[in-house]
């Protein structure tokens, strides 16, 4: 009993805290429920309303919202794909393999994080636009393969990896990417889960670069389609409170399917003695 | 309106990297357009809103009369637009054949990317002078070019309630000046206890609107600070002695106007012709409650307008097909018929005068109780100020806004507040503050 009351002000901050994190998320469902007139009306609906399916219809209407869905999909899950596979290679070279200069490789690519984003874009959309990939997706996934938070995170989490075990492998008659892929990898997955995790986010959220690169509405990305929805003196907030909690449906998805990779990546006493 | 506040970092980024972007400039001052050349292939529009749907609607008919021609237009969004748009500038590719550009941000464009854009001044010659001037030295470059085409006007006047009126037994076709309309915001305010203005004190806009509407801007036509003028500190004790009297309520931004309006806070919403827009979009119970009036001059018989947005079309010097990109804009905006169509299906009020006399703007209006709402707005829209847009009004809008807090909100003396303002722009911009007679 006493233990309960003790922890009673943990509870209290943790309610706290659930109902910060949940009340944006119950509003985005309400609001996309209600007309956006309804939405300006004091007191504020507090209730689901009944204009669900008109608010659907018209986010499809304008900005072809199942194609747009499609389109992020295909672009974010390519891109997770190939830049987990660049980033695991590299963080795996970069721990595990001693040449000349891995510390200035390192340094380089740690380098990189500190650029922000606007100072590339300028520079980057002429070499997109002379590579003639200006409104194509390759220019939204190639760039950004090389991922530098991705590198490090798997190079740390090839440190640790024994170096007896690579050994053996070799000995044993494995080349050096099975070596990689069946002996690395497997150890490394609640590493990978979370970096995949990452990635999917980072590219399902990213806006300002498809922004400047997509220019016809059927290549649209969602956050890009969904900012056509902000008009210069009307702003469409039931639609844009729908799309962006089907925007999120996904992430909820992706989310659910890898965390369970978190728990089952144990390495189980691998190396004995 | 959703401002463009969160464009200020990438945009000063963007002016940083000015100084180290590679072929940023044109070399040629573009294309000479010529009002009857032949036109084929295709061109690129980008626009967004209403304004994106009636470029999609017109330019249907555009292609029916000029066979052997494609117009798309992509919906590029408002909110981040400029960002779009400055990258394209700025690394001068990737841009289409026709942006929208809003008349505001023209000068800035105009002064940052002088070469970038074509000189439009021979498609439509003399006709020049058939749009709302306030809008054309918007466009104009120093040297006289027209480097954009105006499009439609934010032609502001008074929107008022006619009930709060009419319960405090006051006339609103009788307000002459700002003096009367405080006196009957009084009376409004004893009656049925509502505040006569709604506005955001943060955004300055209220004191520019003010501002414009005695002709003078933040900067004066050779690019002097206007700020301590005569005009500057009646508009800025005004907004004061509103609040000091308690008839300003302040919200916060567009949506705190929106529901300000909705449920009645204030009895007079000074606001521009769109604003009937979102009247009618978002409330449509409010019908038959709102008459307009023109806007209160500051002495009798003085000017009764102002201007709150509005927008342009611009073509890009890197356009690959010129010109039928101007064919195109001069079938959309100097042409009376689309004008007065885009005016009928989307609500854009026309720059270009000639529109006005269409039947249209003659006609009653069933949300205003049957009034010809639209044949005030057309009647003043060639009386709108002109003002000198600098390079530098952006930044100096945020100083202003902070002037105008000072004065209103934390009692500091109107003109000590904008001579100290007019004294941050001077530092920040290297600009003379205007000498006042």
């Amino acid at each position: 009993m006493t233990q309960t009351l003790k922890r009673l002000p943990v509870y209290l901050v943790l309610l706290v805290g659930a109902a910060l994190s949940i009340i944006p998320f119950l509003w985005m469902v309400i609001a996309s429920t209600h007309t956006t007139a309804a939405l300006f009306a004091t007191p504020l609906p507090l209730l689901p309303g009944g204009e669900l399916w008109k608010n659907l219809a018209r986010l499809q209407q304008e900005t072809n919202f199942s194609q747009v869905m499609v389109n992020s999909l295909v672009v974010a899950v390519i891109y997770t794909a190939f830049s987990c596979v660049v980033s695991a290679m590299c963080g795996y070279g970069l721990a595990k393999f001693r040449f000349r200069g891995r510390g200035l490789v390192l340094g380089a690519v740690l380098l990189t994080m500190m650029i922000p984003m606007q100072v590339l874009l300028v520079p980057l959309f002429q070499m997109m636009a002379s590579l003639g990939w200006v409104n194509s997706y390759q220019a939204l996934i190639l760039p950004f393969l090389a991922n530098a938070f991705g590198i490090f995170l798997m190079r740390q989490a090839f440190l640790d990896f024994p170096d007896s075990l690579i050994e053996s492998a070799r000995i044993d008659g494995a080349g050096e990417l099975k070596t990689f892929y069946r002996i690395v990898m497997p150890v490394a997955r609640p590493q990978l889960a979370a970096l995949m995790i990452y990635t999917f986010i980072s590219q399902w959220n990213s806006f300002i670069w498809p922004l400047l690169m997509l220019n016809t509405e059927d290549k649209y990305t969602l956050p890009v389609a969904l900012n056509t929805m902000i008009g210069l003196s009307r702003v469409d907030y039931s639609g844009l409170m729908l799309g962006s909690l089907l925007a999120t449906l996904p992430l909820l998805l992706v989310f659910i399917i890898f965390q369970k990779q978190f728990v089952s990546g144990l390495m189980g006493g691998a190396v004995k003695g | 309106m959703p401002k463009a506040m969160k464009l200020a970092a990438p945009l000063l980024a963007l002016a940083l990297l000015s100084g180290c972007a590679t072929g940023g400039v044109p070399s040629a001052a573009g294309t000479k357009l010529s009002s009857d050349a032949a036109v084929s292939g295709q061109i690129t529009v980008w626009s967004w809103d209403v304004a994106a749907t009636a470029l999609k609607r017109l330019s249907k008919e555009y292609t029916k009369e000029h066979p052997g021609t494609t117009i798309n237009v992509v919906d590029i969004g408002y909110d981040n637009a400029y960002d779009k748009m400055s990258v394209g500038l700025q690394a001068n590719s990737g841009l289409p054949d026709v942006i929208t550009v809003e008349t505001d941000h023209m000068p800035a464009y105009i002064h940052q990317f002088p070469k970038a854009f074509t000189d439009l001044k021979p498609l439509i010659g003399a006709d020049e002078a058939q749009f709302d001037p306030s809008k054309i030295s918007a466009s104009s470059s120093a040297d006289g070019k027209l480097l954009s085409m105006p499009w439609d006007s934010g032609t502001v006047a008074l929107y008022v309630r006619t009930d709060y009126f009419k319960a405090a037994g006051v006339d609103p076709s009788k307000l002459a000046t700002w003096d009367d309309l405080i006196t009957a915001g009084e009376e409004v305010k004893a009656a049925t206890g509502h505040a006569l203005i709604s506005t955001d004190l943060s955004t300055g806009s209220l004191f520019q609107m003010l501002l414009q509407q005695q002709g003078q801007g933040i900067f004066t036509p050779d690019g002097a600070i206007n700020l301590t003028s005569a005009a500057a500190v009646k508009a800025l004790a005004l907004i004061k002695t509103m609040n000091d009297k308690g008839l300003l309520d302040n919200v916060k931004g567009w949506d705190g106007r929106v529901t300000a309006t909705k449920n009645g806070k204030s009895a007079v919403m000074p606001e521009a012709v769109w604003w009937i827009g979102t009247l009618t979009g978002e409330m449509p119970e409010l019908a038959n409650k709102i008459t307009v009036v023109p806007l209160p001059a500051f002495t009798a018989g003085g000017t009764q307008t102002s201007n709150d947005g509005g927008s342009t079309l611009a073509i890009p010097t890197q356009a690959k097909n010129p010109q039928l990109a101007g064919s195109f804009v001069k079938f959309m905006l100097a042409n009376k018929d689309n004008q007065v169509s885009m005016m009928k299906d989307e609500g854009l009020f026309p720059s270009y005068l000639p529109a006005l006399d269409a039947p249209l703007f003659h006609a009653p209006q069933a949300y205003f109780g049957g009034e010809k709402v639209y044949e005030l707005f057309a009647a003043q829209t060639p009386k709108i100020p002109s003002i000198t847009y600098t390079s530098d009004n952006a930044k100096a809008g945020d100083t202003v806004s902070s002037a105008v807090v000072a004065a209103v909100l934390n009692h500091q003396d109107p003109a000590a507040a904008l001579k100290s303002a007019a004294e941050q722009i001077a530092t920040a911009t290297g600009r003379k503050i205007a000498q006042q007679p």
